[in-house]
């Protein structure tokens, strides 16, 4: 089932007046349950793509139709309500609000939904379980390794059960062990629950792990 | 859990927000303060003009305050009397005559309100008695008088020297007496005591040749707040032959002055307000700035602008309840002690007495006021924080994000 598709995506940034063509041109289909990694050199257009499937920035042209409804029409607020119900993100670094615990970062997003107090600290606790880091429950960010604060971050983004997960290179702040044991936990979510990841990367070992690769060079995909 | 959020933000940068805590303190205690003192400035020239002649309440032949002539003097005075001594609210009471007149001394002269007393009656009503500086109060004696210090220096006397006074008489002619200084007094009014001087009221009324009868009566009640209902009741027992003035009718400058004051108190806390305003939008604005990218990933996982700018001003908010108990506790803490003791404004005492004032302030808080501060306050820390909010949800998401 096709959950998300990108039509003749093109975004041209203005750099002091210059325009900087970071996407030419992009066509992607995405359904149910794929494990995709981007990946492409530096500067290629992989977080502006991501930015623009996430709803997080506009293209210049083209459109992106997410579970049939072009969201590229939709206002800000339809726009964040989305992304609370149906999105998870991961970011590259400093994912997590700083003055929150670990179980309060991942009870946010659930406060953000209406979720009662009890339910969801049972929720989260639970999900904490599950992904093995239970015993950070009541950590702050800064006293949290990279990698540890990475899996608080997956659990945050998946917690609400999105039906996509974008991520920004999770995994360029992490020695390999541990971004692997990272891409485990993805894995994992992946195939048992089905959600649906997007992530981007240079590395080579998670490239490797891809399910479908995308290849992107100066904003274009590449063909294999 | 947005309280919670808010609350923790706050004291993320401990210092930042300390400053804006010290400046909504400040603010705070400095309308406090200024307030407390105002309002016992105001009250104190009232009170001092209220207990050098005006009293609270005066009664009068109608028509004597327009014009003040021997002529107009009370047409029964036991009548009154005996209507005040069967009036429970009437606390005290003196009976005065009163004549414009001149004092002369061998060097000089001056014009002067030469008021006929019994003196026990007057030492109930006014301050007269305990202004005492020189000498003594007036007695029994025929020719004492008593006079300000001001005028004694202007007519270069003291006690116990001869002075002139002149007035018109009844009939329409000058009459004069010769008096001896058996005091002289200092209020906290210049003015008055450049004015103002008593003798014995038998001699006056001698003087003047108006029988036994007086202009005046100046009367202190029960409890001053319940003047009009007072003046009502009395002017209802006395009929139209006699006018009773309360001393709002009687002082309608200082009436005036004091609301001015008011007034230039409230333009004044406005300014503190702004001057808190700005603060607070500094503060705000670089809390924000620092932290876009925690607002991009917020925005990120979904919260609503709408959201993000409540957490926002509820941050602003928070800091202005905390900064007005602790402004409100240190403010009381210094203005209660200052209410007892005083403050000491001598330096600035010539001016003040001639306002009638004194040197001596004692701030007289008002709960009327300070409760407007205190509901106040939080909600200006509030303006302060809808610009630097706006500044946060107005940017996009990605550019939040991607903010260093
Ligand atoms: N806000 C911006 N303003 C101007 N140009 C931008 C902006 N963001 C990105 N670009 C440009 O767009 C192009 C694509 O950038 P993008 O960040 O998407 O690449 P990337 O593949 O994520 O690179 P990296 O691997 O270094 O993260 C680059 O040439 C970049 O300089
Ligand atoms: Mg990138």
């Amino acid at each position: 089932m096709e959950i998300l598709k990108a039509e003749n995506l093109v975004k041209v940034y203005q750099d002091n007046g210059v325009p900087v063509n970071a996407l030419r041109g992009i066509n992607l289909s995405v359904s149910k349950g794929e494990y995709i990694v981007i990946a492409g050199p530096s500067g290629s257009g992989k977080t502006t793509l991501l930015n623009l499937l996430g709803a997080l920035d506009k293209p210049t042209e083209g459109k992106i139709y997410f579970e049939g409804e072009d969201i590229t029409l939709k206002e800000k607020k339809e726009l964040s309500k989305m992304r609370l119900h149906k999105l998870g993100f991961i970011f590259q670094a400093y994912n997590l609000i700083p003055v929150l615990t670990a179980i309060e970062n991942i009870e946010f997003s659930m406060m953000l939904l209406g979720i009662p107090d009890n339910v969801r600290k049972e929720k989260a606790l639970a999900l904490m379980d599950e992904l093995g880091i239970k015993e950070l429950a009541d950590k702050r960010p800064n006293e949290m390794s990279g990698g540890q604060q990475q899996r608080v971050a997956v659990a945050r983004a998946i917690v609400n059960n999105p039906t996509l997960v974008l991520a920004d290179e999770p995994t360029a702040n992490l020695d390999s062990v541990t971004a692997g044991h990272l891409l485990d936990l993805m894995e994992q979510m992946n195939t048992e629950k089905n959600i649906t990841f997007i992530f981007s990367s240079h590395d080579k070992n998670v490239i490797d792990r891809a399910k479908r690769l995308i290849i992107l060079k100066d904003g274009t995909i590449e063909k294999k | 859990m947005l309280f919670k959020l808010a609350w923790r933000n706050i004291w993320r940068n401990k210092r930042r927000s300390l400053i804006v805590l010290i400046s909504v303190m400040v603010g705070l205690i400095a309308i406090v303060f200024e307030d407390g003192l105002s309002n016992g400035m105001m009250r104190q020239m009232l009170f001092n003009q209220i207990s050098l002649d005006i009293s609270h309440v005066q009664i009068h032949k109608a028509g004597f305050n327009n014009n003040k002539i021997v002529k107009n003097y009370i047409p029964d005075y036991k009548h009154v009397e005996s209507i005040l001594n069967s009036t429970p609210d009437v606390e005290a009471y003196s009976k005065r005559v009163f004549a414009a007149g001149i004092l002369s001394s061998a060097s000089n002269s001056s014009g002067v309100i030469l008021y006929g007393i019994i003196p026990a009656e007057e030492a109930r009503v006014s301050v007269i008695k305990s202004s005492i500086v020189e000498g003594n109060y007036l007695g029994s004696d025929k020719r004492g008088i008593i006079i300000g210090k001001k005028l004694a220096e202007k007519l270069g006397v003291g006690v116990g020297d001869k002075i002139v006074a002149m007035a018109n008489t009844l009939k329409g002619d000058i009459g004069s007496d010769a008096f001896r200084i058996v005091g002289i007094f200092q209020t906290s009014s210049s003015e008055f005591d450049k004015m103002a001087v008593y003798v014995n009221a038998g001699t006056e009324q001698e003087m003047l040749g108006i029988g036994d009868n007086y202009h005046e009566f100046a009367i202190i009640t029960k409890d001053y707040n319940n003047i009009t209902s007072i003046k009502k009741n009395l002017e209802a027992k006395l009929g139209s032959k006699y006018e009773v003035f309360t001393y709002r009718d009687m002082l309608p400058m200082l009436i005036y002055q004091m609301d001015l004051y008011k007034e230039s108190m409230m333009i004044l806390n406005i300014i503190i307000g702004l001057a808190l305003i700005f603060g607070i939008v500094n503060t705000m604005l670089m809390s924000v700035f620092e932290r876009l990218r925690e607002f991009g990933v917020l925005m990120a996982i979904g919260m609503k602008n709408s959201r993000l700018y409540l957490m926002i001003l509820f941050e602003a908010f928070i800091l202005g309840v905390i900064g007005t108990i602790a402004g409100l506790i240190c403010g009381l803490l210094l203005d209660i002690p200052l209410a007892h003791s005083g403050i000491n404004l001598s330096i600035f005492s010539a001016s003040l007495e001639s306002f009638g004032v004194g040197a001596v302030i004692y701030p007289v808080l008002s709960l009327g006021n300070i409760f407007n501060a205190v509901l106040l306050i939080p909600f200006v820390a509030v303006i302060g924080a809808l610009y630097p909010a706006y500044k946060a949800i107005k940017l996009e998401p990605v550019y939040a994000i991607n903010y260093v």
